[in-house]
């Protein structure tokens, strides 16, 4: 399915709040590329807030240190459902070379559910825009189950 | 009681007053009922965002001072404030002793 296909979706646009949990800045500088003019993830109304209670998705970046394990919990539940959380970068992914350090939680689905994996070290924008993109189809379904299950609209 | 007063710069009603009232309380109940309501109370979602860490107990602590952002100008006229300081007692007739004071220097000069 083109990238196109995917936005026509969206009836509201959705609004991330990105939580470095660790990382070395390279994802947060690509993260930082999509609002720039060549990617402008902006003209579809995405856009970078800054707090979770406004956030729809949840970017995190970095391998979860043990200093941040509490903050990303935190964080994930002072988000309103419906959400869904986006691991930028193959730290916080996987952990990559920081697997098994002495120092870590992580990677991020130890800590919180993760829906969309965009790996990368670190993922291009492109990559990251598709990843929110995925997030809207699955932002949708949760949308609707919840409607059926008869969530407050 | 209830009639106009006069101020020579305009004047005050109370019941322009109560109706400047009644459409700010409108309005901000307009803003409030705008925002979601499907929220979990008693969870983290009820809770303030505070930088995603723990909420301080005492207000005190939530957050840097606004005479943090003259830090360095107080810094610089340290003696000076804190002579400032010390003659702020915080009793009445101290203050009343410089008030004295300063009239008496005044009016030596007025009257020489």
């Amino acid at each position: 399915m083109k990238l196109e296909r995917y936005l026509d979706i969206l009836t509201k646009s959705i609004w991330v709040f990105h939580c470095n949990s660790g990382s070395c800045n390279g994802c947060d500088i690509e993260i930082v590329a999509t609002i720039t003019p060549r990617y402008d993830i902006e003209r579809f109304g995405m856009k970078l807030v800054g707090t979770p209670r406004h956030a729809d998705a949840l970017l995190v970046t970095g391998p979860v240190t043990k200093y941040m394990t509490d903050r990303l919990r935190r964080i994930h539940a002072q988000m309103p459902d419906p959400k869904v959380v986006i691991a930028i970068g193959n730290c916080a992914c996987s952990g990559d070379v920081f697997y098994k350090s002495y120092n870590l939680d992580g990677p991020v689905d130890n800590i919180i559910p993760v829906d969309v994996y965009v790996h990368g070290c670190p993922p291009r924008p492109e990559a990251i825009i598709e990843g929110a993109a995925k997030a809207v189809l699955k932002l949708e379904k949760m949308k609707e189950s919840l409607k059926k299950a008869g969530a407050a609209k | 009681m209830l009639d106009k007063v006069y101020s020579g710069f305009g004047y005050w009603d109370v019941f322009i007053w109560l109706l400047f009232f009644a459409i700010s309380a409108a309005l901000v109940l307009f803003v409030r009922s705008m925002g979601r309501n499907d929220y979990k109370e008693g969870t983290d979602q009820d809770e303030i965002f505070y930088g995603s860490n723990p909420v301080p107990e005492d207000g005190a602590d939530m957050g840097v001072p606004a005479a943090s952002a003259y830090w360095g100008f107080v810094e610089a006229l340290k003696p000076y404030y804190n002579a400032l300081i010390d003659i702020h007692s915080g009793i009445a007739s101290d203050y009343v002793g410089y008030f004295v004071l300063t009239v008496a220097i005044v009016a030596v000069l007025v009257l020489l």
